[in-house]
Order: C-alpha cells, then sequence, then structure tokens
C-alpha cells in the first residue's frame, strides 16, 4: 500500500516537474511526455490521464502519440532499453542476425522486458546513421558496425 | 471567379474551393473514402489522387486548393491503376465477418472495388485481426477489421461532437484507431451519440442494436420527440419496426449529428407496457360506489366507444353539477401542434372553462411572462445556427446545455473550437460545458439576479453599455440605473460566492465581444423569482445592445419537442392560440365567433394552482394529456393527495405511469413515430412529423381521441355551438387542423404542410402563405415598441438550508435519460448506460457525513424523503446535492417544494433544503 503510493506520487511529481520545465501548451506534448518517460522508465496511466487533463487534452490524442513514438512506452521497462533499427539499411548488412542473437541471449522478443528486470527489447525506426550498419542503441550509447559475436561484450557493460 | 479546365473541359467557379467540390458540384466522379463534406480534409486514403498538370506526382483532390488556369485529369489511365491500388491494399487488411450490417448504408469501399473491377472476397484478407464487436458499448458496435484508418470517426468526434474519444494508435502495420488510451469508449467518455458510426464509410462503427436487422422496408423522415432543438431523423422500418435510426444529410437543424436519446433511444415505441386498449375502473361499469382515496378498483379493457361515452357523460355530469370551471385540462408538450390546437378548443370551446395548461408552467412560464412584459413576445429571439455562426461571445446561465440540448451543445463546443467564441458558464455545478468555457462563474443557487445585476454595474461603471440602443430602442432606463447602483461588486460577490476579479473578467467578455448570446433554461426560471431573473437577463442584452441582431438575443432553450408549439396552440390559460389574451375583449369575440359559443373572459388556472383546487375541491375532474404529474410535479406527497381528492381523472397516455394509479379511465394514444403533423422546436421553427409505422394495438392517435370525445359531448351536453365556421369537430386529417390554425393563429398564418413538405423552413412568426417567417426577432423594433428596463432586485429562495435541513437541493436531468423517464426507462440501451439515479455530492459532505464504501443515502425534506445512491463528485460545491426526476425509486419531487413565482406560478425545483443520513 504505502508503495503504491509513493509510486502514484513519484508518477505525480515527475508530471509536474515536466510540466513546471515545459508548460502546458499542447506543443511541449511530446517533451512532457520524454521527460516523465525517462524519469519513470515508462508512461504509466495516471501519468497519461494527468498530462490530458493539465494539458486540456483528450486522453485519445496523448495517448496516440505515446504510442507513436518508440522512445515512449505505455508498459514498464527494464533498467536498459536495447533499441534495434529494423530498417532497410541495417536489415540488409546483417541486421538481422543482431536482431536473431540478440533475442536468443536475452531469451525475450520484440517489446518484452527479462524477468529480472534488467533488460527490455524494442525495435526503432532508422536513426540515421546508415553508414555503420547494423545499429543498436542501449539507453544513450550508440553502438555501430555491431555482429553477433560483439553482443555477449556489449551487454557485459551494463550493470 | 476562377477558370480550370477538367478532363479537357472549361469551368468557371467560385475561388476557395478544392478540386474535389468543384468535381462533386460538375458531376464528375472522383471517388472518396477518407473525405466527408462535413469534416476537415485529411487527405489520407489516396483514393481522390487526380492529374494536375505540370505537378510531378497524382494529387489528393480533396486538400487541393482550385486555382485559377488549373488543367486536371481525373480518369487517365494511370490514376485508375493507383485508385486500384490504394483499394487493393485496403482491401489486403479487410476482412468481413459475414454479419448482415452497416447501417443499412452502402458499404464505400465495397462500392468503389466493386466500381473499378475488383474481386473483394479474393483480395480481402483470409483472417481477422481483432476481435469482431470489441467495445462494450450498448449502442457502438466496433469491428476494427472492417476499419480502413479513414479517420472519419476520429475526426467526426473531434469536429462534430466535440469529445474526442477516438485516436489512432501504434504505427505502421499495428496502427489502429483506439477509444481513449485504449480502453472502453465509455472510459473514454463517450457521449454514445452515433456520429462516429454515421460518418464511418465501411460498417468498422455500427448501430449496435441494429446489426443483422438488414435494409429497411422504407425510411420515413420526421422530427425527434425528445429535446426541443427538434433534430430531423430518418426512421428506418421494416415490417412496421423501428430498426434503426439515422441520419439525414438534409438535417434544418442539426445535419448529420444527433445525440445518443434521439438516435437509440427509440425502442420505446415497441415496448410491451404499451397502453394496448382503452380501460376503466371496474366501477364505473357496474355503477357501483367509487372506492374512496387511492384505491380506485380494477382495470376493465373496454372497447372505444364505451371509454369515451364513460368519459363524457362524467365530464358533462361535473360541469352540470359544480360549473365548467370544476374541470381542469392539460395538455401535452410532447403531442403536436395539431393535437395541442384541439385540447386548447376541448377546454375553451366544447367544455367552456380556460383551465387549461401544461408542462411548460413547470420550465419556460417565466421566461414567456418576462419576455413578454419587456419585449412584446415570450420565445427565443434568435437561431441556434445564428448563435454558433454569428455570436462573438455565449453566456450559458442555468443551461446543462450539452445535457439536455446535446445537439445544440455540441455546437457551441465547435463555435468555441473552431471560432474561438468567449463562453462564460454561470451555474452553481461544474457541468460538463464548463469545460469549453473561458471563465465558469460557480454563484451559489438562487443568486441570479444578484449576479446578472452585479456584472451591469461593472458594465455601467465602465461605461461599456450601448447607449445608442438604450436611447433609441428601451425605455425605463435610469430606475433601473438607480437600482443596479445597489449591486457593487462587493456586496454581489458576498451574495453570490463569485470572487469579484471573475465578475470584472466576465462583464470584460461581453462588452468586447459583442455580440453575445445569453442562453438560459431551468436555472433561470424554476425559481419564485424566475420572472424577475429572465427580466434581468433581459436588461443585461438592452444594455449591451444584443437585440435584434445576428449572434445575439435571449435564448431560453425550450425543454420538450413541442413545449414551443403548445405554448403557441393556446395551451395556456390565459391565451388563445398565438398568444391572443382571454382577457382581450376582441380575441374573445373573435374566438366565438370562430367557434359558435360564448367563451369565459376569466383567466383559468395554471397546473400548479390545478392540484391546489382539486385537494380544495375547487377542481373536480381533470383530462390529462401525456403528461405524468406525480413523478414531475414539485411536491409529490401533495400532489397525491390532490389527485386522490379528485371525482374523475382521464388520463390519455403512452404507458401506464406513476400517475395513471389515479386514472378512473385510461385512454391509449400512439407515439410521435405513428402520427403526423406538426412540432415547434425551441427557436420557433415549426417542422413536420410524419407518420412511420401503423398503430398494431388498440390505441388511437391522440387528436382522433379528442376529436371523438368532443363530439360526443358536443352531442350530448347542454352547451350547443352556433353555426360557425370552426364550430364543427369534423377533422380527418391533422392538416385541416392545421388549416384552422392558419386562419385563427396570426403568427402560424402562413404556416402549411405545403410549404413545410417542400422543405421550407418557416419560424413564426409567418403572418401569410407568402411570409419567409421570422428567424430573428426584435429587429428594428419590439413587439411592444420600446424595450422595458425593469428594475429587479435579490430575493433569497423560499426555502434554504437551516440547521435541521443544512444541505440545499437542485435538481435538474442527465444525459441519457428524459424527465419522468417513462419513454427512456423503457430503452434498453439507456439503461444499460445509467440504471439508477445518483445523487451528485460534493466529496467534502461525503466525508462528512461519513460515507465510505457504502453509497446509499436518505435524503429528506419537510416534504418527504427518498432513497439513492451517492456519486461522489466536484461538480457540485459543498453544501449543495444535484439530484435527476427520472426514476420512481429515487423520487426527487418528493422532496422539492411547490414555492412558486407569483406571477408565472412555476415552481422553485432548483433550491430546497434537505438532510441526508447514510442507510447502514
Amino acid at each position: 500500500m504505502v508503495t503504491e503510493t509513493q509510486n502514484k506520487q513519484a508518477v505525480m511529481n515527475a508530471v509536474e516537474a515536466a510540466i513546471k520545465e515545459h508548460g502546458t501548451s499542447r506543443e511541449e506534448l511530446i517533451p512532457i511526455l520524454n521527460d516523465i518517460n525517462r524519469k519513470i522508465g515508462y508512461l504509466p496511466q495516471e501519468a497519461l490521464e494527468e498530462v490530458s487533463r493539465r494539458l486540456r487534452l483528450a486522453k485519445s490524442q496523448v495517448f496516440a502519440v505515446t504510442t507513436f513514438y518508440r522512445m515512449l512506452s505505455t508498459k514498464p521497462r527494464g533498467r536498459h532499453v536495447i533499441q534495434f533499427c529494423e530498417s532497410a539499411p541495417c536489415h540488409v548488412v546483417g541486421g538481422r542476425e543482431v536482431w536473431e542473437t540478440l533475442q536468443d541471449i536475452l531469451k525475450i522478443s520484440e517489446d518484452e522486458t527479462t524477468p529480472d528486470g534488467k533488460w527490455s527489447l524494442v525495435t526503432t525506426s532508422c536513426l540515421g546513421i546508415c553508414g555503420v550498419g547494423p545499429v543498436i542503441v542501449i539507453d544513450d550509447d550508440i553502438y555501430g558496425n555491431v555482429t553477433p559475436e560483439q553482443i555477449p561484450d556489449i551487454l557485459a557493460r551494463y550493470s | 471567379m476562377i477558370t480550370l479546365k477538367i478532363n479537357g473541359k472549361t469551368y468557371r467557379t467560385q475561388e476557395g474551393k478544392t478540386v474535389l467540390e468543384i468535381a462533386n458540384d460538375e458531376g464528375i466522379i472522383i471517388p472518396t473514402l477518407c473525405y466527408h463534406k462535413d469534416l476537415t480534409p485529411y487527405g489520407g486514403c489516396r483514393l481522390c489522387v487526380v492529374d494536375v498538370k505540370g505537378a510531378l506526382r497524382p494529387t489528393t483532390a480533396c486538400t487541393l486548393p482550385a486555382e485559377d488556369g488549373m488543367d486536371i485529369q481525373t480518369d487517365t489511365a494511370e490514376i485508375i491503376e493507383s485508385r486500384k491500388t490504394v483499394l487493393k491494399l485496403l482491401l489486403s487488411t479487410y476482412y468481413d465477418a459475414g454479419y448482415a450490417a452497416n447501417d443499412s448504408r452502402e458499404n464505400e469501399l465495397i462500392y468503389w472495388s466493386n466500381y473499378y473491377g475488383l474481386d473483394v472476397p479474393s483480395l480481402s484478407a483470409g483472417t481477422p485481426r481483432y476481435a469482431v464487436d470489441s467495445d462494450p458499448n450498448p449502442f457502438v458496435w466496433v469491428d476494427l477489421n472492417k476499419c480502413i484508418l479513414c479517420n472519419r470517426c476520429i475526426r467526426a468526434c473531434a469536429e462534430i461532437q466535440g469529445r474526442f474519444v477516438w485516436g489512432l494508435s501504434k504505427r505502421g502495420y499495428e496502427t489502429h484507431i483506439s477509444a481513449g488510451a485504449d480502453g472502453t469508449m465509455l472510459e473514454a467518455r463517450c457521449e454514445s451519440c452515433g456520429a462516429c458510426v454515421a460518418y464511418c464509410p465501411t460498417g468498422a462503427l455500427d448501430n449496435k442494436m441494429s446489426v443483422g436487422l438488414g435494409t429497411p422496408d422504407k425510411i420515413v423522415t420526421t422530427t425527434c420527440t425528445y429535446c426541443g432543438v427538434g433534430c430531423t431523423i430518418d426512421l428506418n422500418i421494416k415490417d412496421n419496426r423501428i430498426i434503426r435510426v439515422t441520419s439525414n444529410p438534409n438535417g434544418a437543424v442539426n445535419g448529420m449529428h444527433l445525440c445518443v436519446k434521439g438516435r437509440y433511444g427509440f425502442d420505446f415505441v415497441h415496448h410491451k407496457d404499451r397502453l394496448t386498449d382503452p380501460m376503466v375502473r371496474e366501477y364505473l361499469l357496474k355503477g357501483s360506489e367509487r372506492p374512496a382515496k387511492s384505491d380506485r378498483g380494477n382495470w376493465v379493457k373496454v372497447s372505444w366507444d364505451t371509454a369515451l361515452c364513460i368519459v363524457s357523460e362524467k365530464l358533462i355530469q361535473t360541469r352540470d353539477t359544480y360549473g365548467a370551471d370544476s374541470i381542469g385540462i392539460l395538455t401535452s408538450a410532447k403531442c403536436t401542434n395539431e393535437e395541442n390546437y384541439l385540447m386548447n378548443k376541448f377546454a375553451r370551446q366544447v367544455i367552456g372553462t380556460n383551465n387549461v395548461d401544461h408542462c411548460a408552467r413547470l420550465c419556460h412560464s417565466s421566461t414567456v411572462a418576462g419576455l413578454a412584459t419587456v419585449f412584446g413576445s415570450g420565445a427565443m429571439s434568435n437561431t441556434m445556427d445564428d448563435i454558433v455562426k454569428f455570436a462573438s461571445s455565449i453566456f450559458i446561465i442555468g443551461s446543462n446545455t450539452t445535457e439536455q440540448h446535446p445537439v445544440f451543445g455540441t455546437r457551441i463546443r465547435q463555435a468555441v473550437l473552431k471560432r474561438n467564441v468567449k463562453l462564460v458558464v454561470a451555474d452553481p455545478r461544474k457541468i460538463d460545458i464548463t469545460e469549453f468555457a473561458v471563465l465558469h462563474l460557480q454563484h451559489h443557487p438562487g443568486t441570479d439576479i444578484a449576479l446578472l445585476n452585479g456584472l451591469m454595474n461593472i458594465i455601467l461603471e465602465k461605461g461599456w453599455e450601448n447607449k445608442t440602443f438604450i436611447q433609441e430602442r428601451t425605455e425605463g432606463f435610469e430606475e433601473f440605473r438607480q437600482n443596479i447602483s445597489q449591486y457593487d461588486p462587493i456586496t454581489v460577490s458576498e451574495i453570490t460566492g463569485v470572487p469579484r476579479e471573475l465578475l470584472y473578467e466576465a462583464a470584460e467578455i461581453f462588452a468586447q465581444n459583442h455580440p453575445m448570446a445569453a442562453i438560459w433554461a431551468m436555472g433561470i426560471t424554476q425559481h419564485t423569482v424566475g420572472v424577475q431573473n429572465v427580466m434581468t437577463l433581459a436588461n443585461l442584452q438592452m444594455l449591451l445592445g444584443n437585440m435584434g441582431v445576428p449572434g445575439g438575443g435571449v435564448n431560453p432553450l425550450r425543454g420538450q419537442n413541442n413545449v414551443q408549439g403548445a405554448c403557441d396552440m393556446g395551451g395556456l390559460p390565459n391565451f388563445y392560440p398565438g398568444y391572443q389574451l382571454v382577457t382581450n375583449p376582441e380575441a374573445q369575440k373573435k374566438f366565438e365567433e370562430a367557434w359558435g359559443v360564448p367563451l369565459s373572459s376569466k383567466v383559468g388556472m395554471t397546473v400548479t394552482e390545478m392540484m391546489p383546487a382539486a385537494a380544495e375541491k375547487k377542481i373536480r375532474a381533470l383530462y390529462i394529456l401525456g403528461e405524468n404529474p406525480v413523478m414531475t410535479d414539485p411536491d409529490t406527497n401533495h400532489v397525491r393527495h390532490a389527485l386522490e381528492e379528485l371525482e374523475f381523472l382521464v388520463l390519455q397516455e403512452i404507458f401506464p405511469s406513476e400517475t395513471s394509479q389515479y386514472a378512473d379511465v385510461l385512454l391509449p394514444g400512439v407515439s410521435f413515430a405513428e402520427k403526423d403533423g406538426t412540432f415547434t422546436n425551441t427557436e420557433r421553427r415549426v417542422q413536420r412529423v410524419r407518420q412511420a409505422i401503423e398503430t398494431t394495438i388498440n390505441a388511437r392517435q391522440d387528436w382522433q381521441i379528442t376529436r371523438d370525445l368532443a363530439n360526443l359531448i358536443l352531442a350530448q351536453g347542454s352547451r350547443k355551438p352556433a353555426n360557425a365556421k370552426f364550430a364543427k369537430w369534423e377533422y380527418t386529417h391533422p392538416s385541416e387542423i392545421m388549416d384552422e390554425v392558419n386562419a385563427l393563429a396570426p403568427i402560424y398564418g402562413g404556416v402549411t404542410y405545403q410549404r413545410l413538405d417542400r422543405g421550407e423552413q418557416l419560424h413564426w412568426p409567418v403572418p401569410t402563405p407568402d411570409h419567409p417567417g421570422t428567424p430573428i426577432l426584435h429587429v428594428n423594433k419590439f413587439s411592444r415598441g420600446l424595450g422595458k428596463f425593469t428594475a429587479t432586485h435579490h430575493i433569497p429562495p423560499a426555502e434554504l438550508p437551516d440547521h435541521e435541513y443544512p444541505m440545499l437541493l437542485t435538481t435538474g436531468r442527465v444525459l441519457y435519460h428524459w424527465h419522468g423517464g417513462e419513454m427512456t426507462r423503457r430503452s434498453k440501451g439507456l439503461m444499460e448506460i445509467y440504471s439508477k439515479s445518483l445523487i451528485e455530492m460534493n466529496p467534502e459532505d461525503a466525508a462528512h457525513i461519513g460515507i465510505n464504501g457504502k453509497r446509499r443515502v436518505r435524503v429528506s425534506s419537510r416534504r418527504g424523503s427518498t432513497e439513492a445512491e451517492v456519486w461522489i463528485t466536484d461538480r457540485v460545491p459543498p453544501g449543495v446535492l444535484h439530484a435527476n426526476f427520472h426514476f420512481p425509486e429515487t423520487a426527487t419531487n418528493e422532496l422539492t417544494i411547490a414555492a412558486l413565482d407569483p406571477i408565472a406560478k412555476i415552481p422553485e425545483y432548483k433550491v430546497c433544503a434537505v438532510r441526508v443520513e447514510l442507510i447502514e
């Protein structure tokens, strides 16, 4: 019960901080959602509801934006989020093998989180660095020219 | 003007249109799916692509503004190929589960696929991706397998209803429409208006009640039976039953739009509870003594002849024994103009009394009295369309517009969203429309005069009044101004509870956003100072010069579908049809000559006077048409007592009601779907009602019942009309009744069925057959000449909370129900959404009385008590409760007070003192 209240308080604090930073105009919706997502790790229902109330936007509109962008999530994510570029340039230079290896090692598939809460795996559209494909991004770190063999070493850098 | 070529042919046309609009005007076929003329062009489906000479690639015609010199090809081989590709791609994710559906309209995707020769079955998806019927909403069927992501539902919800329920979620192949945060429609605050269904091109959204019922045998265009907005609806009839209601794109008031009751609340028409046969109490057949008090004995089904004979004998006997004024007639704002005219004629000509009234007494009698005094006419001055198009600011006071006049409410929402109209709402409750307001003045119930006088004090202080208008068109200004000086902002803020700065803000909004349209309803009228409230609003509109101009005016929203008409037709104790006073000797002479009988010059009794008079045995018999006073009149205990004291009560109804328990004779009438006639909506627009189904039970047209009864009484009674033009009752069709109205009520002089059936839109006054009608009243001159300023004074409500009854109860209605609930409680879907009465209570009060999980309470006043469930909400401020009167289990009018406005005799439904206890 206490944790639930605390969690809810944390969500409300995150919304408050984001709105304090960006204001309540609807143009600021994405930065606000992004801030909350970074702080809480995802966008819980209460956060979406509070944002829609504060920005005077319909829930459907807030939800549409939230589910359109891969950087935002409506489900809890792991401590580290791996984004895999699924666009064609990465795909043709060995992206599929990297993707399969990631799933094999972590034993999860797209949009899932490991049971220990450490890893989440998501796909993303082109990140604009096609020259060094295949590309994965872990949290804020970008890895280019990734091969399946490198993946265990890359993952080992995160605790 | 611009000139452009389409398919080699030259067209000259107005600027500001899109290529698609021009093509549609010229009959050039360009296929569309995501486009709808009522919605913002979206250019999403790519089906309407055309070739523009000089452009790199095909362009969507729906989003392409036409320009001078354009050269366009709409049907090249490449364009056709492109359209086929689009259709194939749409079909590849389209899955039809095979049920008979789609709102009886053509599925537009299938239509265009066939048009381009595509084989739909082989191109469609083989398996469903989504559950069929995936939302629990009782009215809207959701089958995303048929969705082509055209966004029409999203735009309809945003741009028509203003509710924003639908959105797109996810992206790419996973993109789908979703309600709110991918929840249910109702969780996303859906109001079940069905606009998304009406605009869906494929039946992905459909009318749940009608899925599988197939195509209708016929479609009958008529006028909705619920509220005073008067929406045009299409009744889809199959095997003599209404299988669905659909939008008629030519709806004069509403276009394609409808509300949940109008679109889905029609199943009451076929309900098993309908009164099927005339019934009389057993004692009347046996000739025995009438059982005492509330027990009137057993009902016996009888023939129409028997029932009507008994009624005529009893009414003649009552008149012969106690005089004509011992009989009261209640006509019905749910019935047609023609039927109301007959009820007025029945009372005055056949019985010989002016004791005729109806429920307008309980809703807008104070408006009629107030406005008639100061302007000379008691009706809404502007039209709804005029307000949403031309008002710069709108002031809603005491009207829960989005719930009670839903289609007009949504148009106000759109005026705010699209035209940035400044909306100010004054209401003790945080009603839904406050979400769209720039300012909500949450004043204490019963302090409207103080609030309005306070605003006018500021307007005068700042010199914002319209001096020319005041000088040229009004009188009584000096006395008015002196009175206003007492209502300084400090005093007003104390009385109303509205902070001073908000008063200044509101006054400034009205002064700087001219014209302002003032809109009100029961929150203004249902007070012991109802008439004064109305006059105060009239003062405000004269002070600002908002009368007689487009986008301004005094706009009381009439409640019932035909309450305006029932008043117009003389269903009032002081007026003949067309507001000709019974006390005016000329009018009296006119009707005496028309009807061939001497008429009473004495003003008759109002509804609210008839009930106490019955208790005092001054009224001995009542003939009630389509009203349920036990549910809807104030102080139910007293009403019951009054009805018990009556010697004879005849009730003409479609359902057994709480009142029928007290009746001696029940005459089954018919619903709006079974009759012809006219209704007059809130803005004085007279509209046709058309019979769509045959009555299969032994019920009769209401006008026929009144006609037959009149003929019996005239034949058997002593009051015989002389030979006069309209002495007889030989009507064979409602249009003949309207002919009589044309001749006798000058404001309806030119309102004929021929004109209405031609589609003419007539707002009375329409004095002659070639008069175009009068959409805006009081242009250049008030009906009475000069507009009259009145000094009005704040007087507190008759009963305020005290130590014993510490809370203030205010009453009203909800979106999903109608009045006493006789119709809506018999609509399955409406009951699914709103099945029991909820009393609104502020969280502070809920905590104070210790509501904790248990939500049932007993609410008591000095007059009675009732039980209900509490809805804890900040819609109401602390100390105030709100209850609706739709449910007999929570009979709110057991609590209300029959304190009356001294002029209009309207009861103060909006304020009484109550006590609340938790039921353990």
